[in-house]
């Protein structure tokens, strides 16, 4: 089924002393892919910046940067996109059952996908048994990462998920599964500076926390892994009209099953990625795209920050 | 001794070449065999004497390395004036090594910056890159104009035990060295003038022309004046020297990231009267730390929005931003690989043998032989190496688990310095060269930095106190010239346009100026105290005495907010106010040695001169080469009289140290007034120095003229007032009676004649702001000077000198009034010309904000 969408993502900056210059960079702009068609997108910035430029980032992302130096008490901004949404989620029972241990082992170095072209997955000689993707980009999402250390915590965590020949989109489900049901989401309960051992040990976070510890589990076994910034469409409760400016930036994970492609799963939701969820782009974690960074100049030191997201179909009236 | 890295020579006496005679014979002792048939070589005294000039050339020219602190001060750069020698035929075939190399690494970055088909293909396992820190995405397709991306690197080489050249390390981040290469080459051309003479030695000034070159060939096309920059990281960065007499070398200023700014896509040198565009950027600050908005957030030392501007192709940065990766000890093991299929040739110049723990073999053969292999650690911010055969087994086992823990980062070498320092008592020793690219491949000095370790050092590091030697390519043919100073005219290239002077270097030049003035202030000072002292100290109630009394309070008289240029606190006298004269006496005595000799309380002789030194190093590529003459005789005074520790009771040695300061003091005013070009600079120094004159009149006048003292006393006490002012000679071809307070008024402040009057300055002043110009509005500055100009030009000197109830109230208004005013006028100018700059972070994260 396809959806289209009318996407709002509003980010505003309040100071209590003026700002004389404001440098940021966002990655804000929807990817256009398989799955996910962009119509139309625009990034304004208030006030008007002095200068602003795009360009596609290492990961392929569309980053946006731009200068303000007009003197200003407040930040604004907009990023607005239509598209249309025709993702297929992915069906646990029908994905490829290579099991994991065979996954670490083709990609590894020296591993089977250079020895042997990885026939033992399943893959036929002719096609490309990366999927496309490319022994480089593969091994480098098996690396850690700022935000994904390999942590003797996460691997004890992790241990029940990897049992021996399971295959990889069990893994994957179950890791799922139980960041959903042992884990608690609250927001505010972590920062950007909070580790995976901590988390494991209040058991407790928000989206990119989930998504950094099955990360750091799958890259530690050898499964190539990445980090997905996107939003995904909240549905009010029965009854209730949904608030404006109320859906989420959101992030989940993508991991690499032979003859599949990245497979994009929610360990916040327990449930593969499927039309209700946008893709802005993907790193090796959180740091690699923050929705917005920069650098501003200021005697000031308080800041005030809002943001609103809103993510509704197509022809419903956008908020202001 | 010898060092291992000239070419080795059969020696005279060794009765001709043996097997391994060349390596052991490099060993015994210095071997001058290569000097031209009779030419005697340097005997012991000879090489003495060259040792002590050579130091002493390095100090008059302020050549440091180092520092400890801001505040602390810089080590000497430590210079041999034996060379390394290094034959023709040799060099030949290692230049074209060295050549090849950069060409080779100038290849594999453009590859991992661009299509990465070295990963792709296996040439390069791609962890080796996607792993290491210094690779920064961040950067990816960034591309150079100009025919080279890499356009200066610098190659790290040793002698294996063969005597075969082996580079230890590629240097491409942003090498340094460069500079301290050509100062060691001026400064032993000096020393060891005789035997220099009488060498053909390859020249290594081309080699700028030639970076000069590079840098404007970096630029974005159709720059028709390319203006170059060289950034660097502070006058506290450990090669700040290095880094500034570069900058001179090639004629392009020294800025910090601060100076610069990114708007509209370009990047801008802030200048006092507006901002000039920048096409180079020569860095020498670390990649990550050069753009706090696409690199590292918490950087200081860069400018927001450079990665844009690199990639809006408006600025070129040399070296290209990511290029430390290169220095990946790493890819030691994978370039014999890659200069096969990048190049299609064989590498000339070899790695040691290299194992990078990350492949599971060449990890397997680490840990087997920890104990003879050096073992690199490459996530830190600083490269650390561990020598395996000096761990014991605990350590070496604990150094097994962390590469165990964390293969990927590890990397294991050969040790290449084995059999040359190893037995035969010999030190390690390393030969830095430099490659520059040119249209046609790369140019390499001809000759280079060698650095040999101190003895028991196994690392060979200047960090760790290694002592630099000259390199010297014996030529084949005598080159046209091997006269050092024609060297000097020859090779530096001229000077392009004139930047605009930058608000920071204005800050440093303006507070050069008072500093300077300062000490001159306080020398005078102090000269004319213990001048009364030898005479009147043992009798404190007599009207001399009392005089002294008056004089040593105005020591301490001015205010603690005069004297730092920020956040230093004044100088603690611990003076005690005895009532018995000994103590007192023992205490001021003790007061005034520190006055001069303490380096650590602000006002002191000592720690203005540090001040003054720091602010002239802070605009090194602003200074005449001969300012560093005066600063190093001032330090070696001060330092020659503290170290001799006298009694506590002592005013003994004080007179000619200050007589010494007063000189050095005199000449550089004198390479101020005759030395330097009017440009807005030198205005800005000259009005740090009237805006301090003035401030000493002031106030040296309000501690000794304000209360009225007897006659008798007076007649003491204005005679040194006169004395410390430069003005007693004046006053009596004026005046034929003893001192009269009206007349010393008029002399001191009214006469616009007087050098050292208040009317002088405030004239001078007024000149000098005139001529400097500012982006902001100046009416507070100028108005407050025409205020000061006015209440000067009013000033009744009689009613001034008039005593009510023991005071000269008149007087001590009216030096209020001009003594905030000059305050604020120095606050005034701060605010118009220097650089302010603002507090930058980072902007608040909406991590969870969801």
């Amino acid at each position: 089924m396809s959806r289209t969408y009318d996407l709002v993502h509003r980010t505003r900056y309040s100071y209590d002393e003026p700002v004389t210059g404001s440098y940021g960079r966002a990655v804000l702009v929807p990817r256009d892919q398989p799955g996910q068609q962009r119509h139309a997108v625009e990034v304004t910035i208030d006030p008007l910046p002095a200068d602003s430029a795009e360009h596609v980032d290492y990961f392929g992302n569309t980053s946006t940067y731009f200068a303000v130096t007009t003197p200003h008490t407040e930040l604004t901004v907009t990023a607005r996109s239509r598209l249309t949404v025709d993702r297929v989620q992915a069906d646990l029972a029908r994905l490829p059952r290579a099991a994991w241990s065979d996954v670490g082992r083709a990609v590894r170095p020296g591993g089977t996908l250079e020895t042997n072209g990885g026939a033992h997955l399943g893959a036929p000689p002719s096609s490309d048994p990366t999927d496309g993707i490319g022994l480089v980009a593969l091994r480098e999402a098996l690396l850690p990462s700022r935000h994904v250390q390999l942590s003797p915590e996460v691997r004890a965590w992790a241990e029940p998920s990897f049992e021996a020949g399971r295959p990889l989109a069990e893994v994957l489900a179950d890791l799922a599964h139980r960041i959903r049901t042992e884990l608690t989401y609250k927001s505010g309960s972590t920062t950007v500076h909070t580790t995976q051992v901590e988390l494991l040990a209040q058991r407790m976070g928000v989206c990119q926390d989930f998504a950094h510890l099955m990360i750091a589990a799958l890259r530690m076994h050898g499964v190539p892994a990445r980090y997905v910034s996107g939003y995904i469409e909240t549905v009010p409760a029965p009854g209730k009209e949904k608030l404006r400016g109320a859906d989420a930036s959101h992030a989940w994970v993508s991991a690499w099953v032979p003859g599949a492609g990245w497979v994009d799963i929610d360990p916040t939701n327990d449930a593969f990625v499927d039309e209700r969820y946008v893709v802005l782009g993907w790193g090796r974690d959180y740091s690699d795209v923050p929705p917005l960074r920069g650098v501003i100049f200021t005697e000031g030191s308080g800041s005030r920050l809002t943001v609103s997201v809103d993510l509704v179909p197509s022809g419903a009236e956008p908020f202001a | 001794m010898s060092d291992v890295l000239s070419s080795p020579r059969p020696r005279a006496d060794a009765g001709g070449p043996a097997d391994g005679a060349a390596v052991t014979d490099r060993v015994a002792g210095d071997d001058w065999s290569w000097l031209p048939e009779g030419t005697p070589a340097p005997d012991a005294v000879a090489l003495t004497a060259a040792r002590r000039q050579t130091a002493t050339l390095l100090d008059d020219r302020g050549v440091t390395y180092g520092t400890d602190a801001p505040g602390g001060r810089s080590r000497d750069w430590r210079l041999d004036p034996v060379p390394v020698v290094i034959d023709e035929a040799e060099w030949s075939a290692l230049e074209r090594a060295i050549a090849q190399r950069a060409a080779l690494l100038d290849a594999i970055i453009a590859d991992l910056y661009g299509p990465r088909t070295l990963l792709a293909d296996g040439v390069i396992p791609p962890e080796v890159v996607l792993a290491h820190p210094a690779f920064l995405r961040a950067v990816d397709r960034l591309t150079t104009p100009g025919p080279h991306g890499l356009v200066l690197t610098a190659t790290d080489l040793s002698r294996d035990p063969s005597g075969a050249w082996r580079a230890v390390a590629d240097r491409t981040q942003a090498p340094s060295g460069a500079g301290y290469a050509m100062v060691d080459r001026r400064v032993i051309a000096q020393s060891m003038a005789r035997v220099y003479r009488q060498t053909s030695i390859r020249r290594i000034g081309p080699f700028f022309h030639a970076l000069r070159r590079a840098l404007d060939a970096a630029a974005p096309a159709g720059v028709r004046r390319p203006q170059a920059v060289l950034l660097t990281a502070g006058p506290w960065s450990e090669t700040a020297f290095d880094q500034a007499y570069l900058a001179s070398m090639l004629g392009i200023p020294l800025v910090e990231g601060s100076d610069l700014e990114v708007r509209e896509g370009r990047v801008w040198l802030q200048g006092l009267e507006g901002s000039e565009q920048v096409d180079v950027i020569l860095r020498r600050v670390d990649s990550e730390w050069c753009d706090p908005l696409d690199l590292r957030a918490d950087s200081r030392l860069g400018v927001p929005g450079l990665v844009r501007a690199v990639r809006a192709g408006t600025v070129a940065v040399v070296n290209p931003l990511g290029s430390g990766v290169l220095e990946h000890p790493a890819l030691g093991a994978y370039l014999p690989r890659a200069a096969r299929v990048v190049l299609g040739e064989d590498l000339a110049l070899a790695s040691p043998e290299t194992w990078w723990c990350g492949d599971a073999a060449a990890r397997s053969h680490a840990l087997a032989h920890l104990d003879e292999l050096v073992l690199k650690h490459t996530t830190a911010a600083q490269e650390r190496a561990v020598l395996g055969w000096t761990l014991d087994t605990a350590s070496r086992e604990s150094l097994a688990a962390q590469i165990l823990a964390d293969p990927l980062h590890w990397t294991a070498q050969e040790r290449v310095d084995d059999a040359t320092s190893g037995a035969d008592g010999g030190r390690p020793a390393v030969l830095r060269t430099f490659a520059v690219g040119q249209d046609e491949g790369y140019q390499v000095m001809a000759g280079g930095l060698a650095l040999v370790a101190p003895s028991r050092q196994r690392v060979v590091s200047s960090s760790l106190g290694a002592i630099a030697k000259d390199v010297w390519v014996i030529a084949a043919e005598a080159e046209a010239s091997h006269d050092p100073w024609l060297l000097t005219a020859a090779d530096e290239p001229l000077p392009r346009q004139l930047v605009a002077v930058s608000p920071r270097t204005a800050e440093n030049l303006f507070w050069l100026g008072r500093y300077a003035e300062r000490s001159g202030d306080v020398v005078r000072l102090l000269r004319a105290t213990v001048d009364r002292w030898y005479d009147h100290a043992r009798r404190p109630a007599s009207p001399g005495g009392r005089a002294l009394g008056v004089l040593l309070e105005s020591l301490d008289a001015r205010e603690p907010a005069s004297w730092a240029r920020s956040g230093a606190t004044p100088a603690t006298t611990g003076r005690a106010a005895g009532q018995d004269g000994t103590p007192e006496q023992e205490s001021t005595q003790r007061h005034l040695r520190s006055l001069l000799l303490d380096p650590d309380a602000p006002g002191t002789v000592a720690w203005s001169v540090r001040r003054m030194s720091e602010a002239a190093a802070a605009a090194r590529d602003q200074m005449s080469n001969d300012m560093w003459l005066p600063l190093a005789s001032m330090e070696r005074a001060l330092e020659e009289e503290a170290a001799l520790e006298r009694a506590p009771g002592s005013t003994t040695g004080l007179l000619p140290v200050l007589d010494r300061l007063l000189e050095a003091l005199l000449a550089v005013a004198g390479i101020e007034s005759e030395g330097m070009v009017r440009d807005i600079g030198w205005h800005l120094q000259d009005a740090g120095r009237r805006v301090e004159r003035s401030l000493y009149v002031v106030e040296s006048l309000s501690a000794t003229m304000v209360t009225a003292q007897p006659e008798n006393v007076d007649a003491y006490l204005l005679e040194s007032v006169l004395i410390a002012h430069e003005s007693s000679i004046t006053y009596r071809r004026r005046h034929s009676a003893r001192p009269d307070p009206a007349h010393v008024l008029d002399l001191l402040l009214s006469d616009t004649s007087n050098p050292r009057s208040l009317a002088f300055q405030v004239d001078r002043l007024r000149e000098d702001l005139a001529k400097v110009p500012s982006r902001l509005s100046t009416d507070a500055r100028d108005r407050l000077v025409a205020d000061i100009a006015e209440i000067v030009a009013e000033l009744d000197v009689r009613s001034a000198a008039a005593v009510l109830d023991g005071r000269r109230e008149r007087l001590a208004e009216l030096l209020e009034s001009v003594r905030w005013r000059l305050r604020s006028v120095a606050d005034e100018i701060a605010v118009a010309h220097f650089v302010h700059p603002t507090t930058s972070r980072a902007l608040a994260d909406s991590w969870g904000l969801t």
